[in-house]
């Protein structure tokens, strides 16, 4: 029996969730095409949506400049509470205001702030809405979500209604309809939104790029990556996840919920809406084992958890072709046991990158021709110093002691300095929509038996045009 | 000013104003049949990361309007182009030229020497009747290295006494420096090949003393008939292009290969044989005896009118070059 939990809007369960759960309930799932339409015939392959009259792309879009970044937080959890830090951290950037259902959780995140030297933002919690009170303050020019997946989307668009920008954790929506909504909003109201993909700022990721525009791997023709993460002890815990919203996801969703942090890296390498374009995906899942069996070792009868049913697919693999002919393969399985990794894999017709695979310090081994033969790995170290980013140049020192080895540090460090140089976002929210949108269409997909289904076109044909994006110019952060 | 049609990975999105098309400066006189049609690529701005426009022309040189004229521009191996095929609509007078304004995704600028190539093509009908034709543009950064042992990164001979430091091959073999001198191959030694007086590296065994060819450019000034390789390979496939730069700014290139070290035909390539040794020096002492071990000479045609500047070696880790110089 599939149970929804309370707190889930009924938009996000209708995006996200409904098309497993009917599925699983053995009903019509929404949006499921007969078994013998065509490959890509799916709901995402229905017409973009139209812009409103005067809507505009935010494609090359630069902020307006901030002498200073001011950035409310909403989610004060695990991760809200350690990236508030981060961000006052930021040279020209001061959290102004917390929020959390939780009161006590703002009050703390605030005095934390306080204690680290920094002025007290204002406290909002109590209740559901606390957000939506917060938002109507006008001294917030950017705003941080970092609750659960089922907010995200409605708080994300209250944000950009609420005339702010916004980062949001992954992913940032759970529905199609949701990712066009966000994408139409941002258009609208002339504010950006970002998906928060620190992954996509790691260094390895970063070098791995330029090294694809070097053309080190000469055409890039395919990549791999993913979220690996063996999360079961955290998912079965009482205290990590408030009110265990993330193992609950995993009784009423097949979807790849986490690829991202694999998947925009690669997307980034092949200039995923900056030349190239997602176009079709196909899902497959394995049987959802992980959990149960995790539960049946270590979980004591009568907890909670022995009533719920788990149908999310220990591996979820997408795989994903682009309309240069690319093959991207995005993996997720936070439910077996193994060691971490987002596989990054990058490989073209001179050569291949693999991280998580080498011994040294990097992790990651390189073959390319004309610098090797021999059919024999090699370190990545020094492809790395050669093609560091100029952020990690500039300011890897700093970041390293941050959160997810300085990553997180990294993407606020970046994020304040084109708010306050009115710079164009190197991730936008087409860019966001794209990485998220293997949430709903891998449950598309697997409940058409792995059919590929379109991927929607988030630019409305602005795709084939090269732009910037994370390989960036060097530029300073404004004195503050 | 005309519409084109964008192709793209089969699909065809249609793009105005990336075409111009100029009038001839005065009318056209009556051209030869034989005047080629002029493929131009415009110079490449290769400050990166940016997204660079380059301006692709071609001029109808012959006799008959050209039409159905399809353009396209290939930059350096990976690097992104958009569009990588525009179609121009309407036809070109005679005299007269079209161009197509391409984008082309530019790298951060890498230290050291680096050769950007960009190839222009254009397919029609009319004009001077032949079919297509090609323009290339060279972009050329950073230094030169003085002197090919400023490129050695790679220790190919070993003392039979200290066979450690040796890795040829990649797989920790070497080759005798004893055997090696005992064919005429002692360091500083001169090495005649192909009509050229080469110098064999003058280093002690166990130093690096051959540059991996990976593309690095090297200083080689004077005039002549060839420029020769002194090296050896690793692999079946150690050969590739060399480029010849002259003083003038204007270069040439030729294919340049090397057999095998040990296992292939000794002119493999087109190569020719330079000296042969007994056995190899293996990661733990001198072995392999009974097997040659091979040391190759290849030359590749120069322009004896234009003075050489310097050579970017081809790009292929097989190949390890030792020397190289002007044959007349």
């Amino acid at each position: 029996m599939i149970r929804e939990v309370p707190e889930v809007p009924r938009r996000s369960v209708l995006g996200g969730a409904v098309a497993t759960g009917a599925l699983a309930l053995g009903m019509g799932a929404l949006g499921a095409a007969p078994a013998s339409a065509a490959p890509g015939s799916g709901p995402a392959e229905q017409a973009a949506p139209r812009r409103r009259p005067g809507q505009k792309t935010m494609i090359g879009v630069p902020y307006a400049v901030h002498r200073t970044v001011r950035v409310a937080v909403i989610g004060l959890g695990n991760r809200g509470s350690g990236m508030s830090a981060g961000w006052a951290a930021v040279p020209g950037c001061r959290v102004t205001a917390v929020c959390d259902i939780r009161a006590d959780r703002a009050k703390r995140v605030a005095e934390d702030l306080v204690g680290a030297g920094r002025p007290r933002p204002a406290e909002y919690g109590g209740a559901a809405d606390s957000y939506a009170a917060m938002l109507r303050r006008d001294d917030i020019d950017l705003v941080y979500i970092a609750t659960p997946w089922e907010f995200h989307y409605e708080q994300g668009r209250a944000a950009l209604l609420a005339g702010k920008h916004v980062v949001v954790e992954l992913p940032v929506a759970t529905g199609l309809d949701e990712l066009w909504d966000l994408v139409d909003t941002s258009e609208r109201t002339r504010r950006h939104l970002m998906l928060a993909e620190n992954c996509s700022y790691g260094r390895n990721e970063l070098a791995m790029l330029k090294m694809a525009h070097e053309g080190v791997f000469g055409d890039v023709t395919n990549g791999h990556g993913g979220y690996l993460h063996d999360l079961r002890e955290l998912l079965f815990s009482d205290t990590y996840y408030t009110d265990a919203w993330r193992r609950l996801w995993h009784t009423r969703s097949t979807a790849s919920f986490y690829a991202m942090h694999g998947l925009a890296p690669i997307a980034a390498a092949m200039d995923v809406n900056r030349g190239d374009r997602m176009t079709t995906l196909s899902a497959t899942a394995t049987a959802p084992k992980g959990l149960a069996d995790y539960r049946e070792r270590f979980v004591p009868r009568g907890h909670p958890s022995w009533r719920e049913k788990y149908v999310n697919g220990d591996l979820v693999t997408c795989l994903i072709e682009t309309a240069n002919g690319r093959v991207i393969r995005a993996e997720h399985d936070v439910s077996s046991p193994r060691p971490y990794s987002r596989i990054n894999s990058l490989a073209g017709s001179r050569g291949i990158f693999e991280d998580y695979a080498g011994t040294s310090a990097t992790g990651a081994r390189v073959y390319f021709e004309p610098d090797h033969s021999g059919h024999s790995w090699r370190d990545f170290a020094p492809y790395r110093k050669e093609f560091d980013h100029w952020l990690w140049k500039k300011i890897g020192d700093e970041a390293e002691g941050g959160g997810h080895g300085g990553m997180d540090y990294v993407l606020q460090w970046r994020t304040v300095q084109l708010m306050r140089a009115g710079l164009v976002p190197d991730i936008d929210v087409y860019d966001s929509a794209s990485w998220c949108a293997p949430v709903p269409l891998s449950v598309q997909s697997l409940a058409r038996g792995g059919r590929p289904v379109a991927v929607p076109d988030f630019t409305r044909g602005s795709w084939v045009n090269l732009r910037p994006g994370l390989d960036s110019r060097m530029t300073e952060m404004p004195p503050v | 000013m005309f519409s084109v049609v964008l192709r793209r990975a089969g699909a065809v999105v249609a793009v105005a104003a990336a075409v111009a098309l100029t009038a001839p400066a005065a009318v056209a006189a009556p051209r030869a049949a034989a005047d080629r049609t002029a493929v131009a690529v415009s110079p490449v701005d290769l400050d990166g990361p940016a997204i660079s426009e380059v301006r692709v022309t071609v001029a109808n040189a012959g006799p008959e309007r050209m039409r159905r004229l399809s353009v396209g521009l290939k930059g350096p191996a990976g690097w992104a182009v958009q569009p990588a095929a525009a179609r121009v609509e309407g036809a070109v007078r005679p005299g007269a030229a079209a161009s197509v304004v391409f984008r082309v995704q530019v790298p951060e600028r890498r230290p050291g020497f680096t050769l950007r190539t960009f190839t222009a093509t254009a397919s029609y009908e009319g004009g001077d009747g032949r079919g297509s034709g090609t323009g290339t543009r060279v972009e050329r950064s950073g230094a030169v290295l003085e002197r090919l042992s400023d490129a050695f990164d790679n220790v190919g001979a070993t003392s039979e006494s200290d066979t450690a430091p040796g890795d040829f091959d990649g797989e920790g073999n070497s080759f005798s420096a004893q055997r090696l001198a005992a064919a005429g191959l002692s360091p500083g030694a001169r090495v005649d090949a192909l009509g050229a007086a080469l110098t064999w590296p003058d280093v002690a065994p166990g130093s690096r003393d051959n540059a991996i060819a990976r593309g690095q450019a090297v200083k080689v000034e004077g005039q002549g008939g060839r420029l020769v390789f002194l090296g050896s390979g690793v692999g079946y496939d150690a050969a590739g292009t060399a480029t010849v730069l002259y003083a003038d700014g204007s270069s040439t290139s030729g294919a340049v290969g090397f057999p095998n070290w040990s296992f292939q035909e000794a002119t493999a390539h087109g190569a020719t044989l330079v000296g042969s040794t007994d056995g190899r020096n293996r990661p733990d002492g001198y072995g392999d005896a009974g097997v040659a071990y091979r040391v190759f000479a290849h030359a590749v045609e120069l322009d004896p009118g234009r003075r050489v500047a310097a050579v970017v070696l081809p790009a292929d880790a097989g190949m390890h070059v030792f020397g190289v110089a002007i044959a007349p």
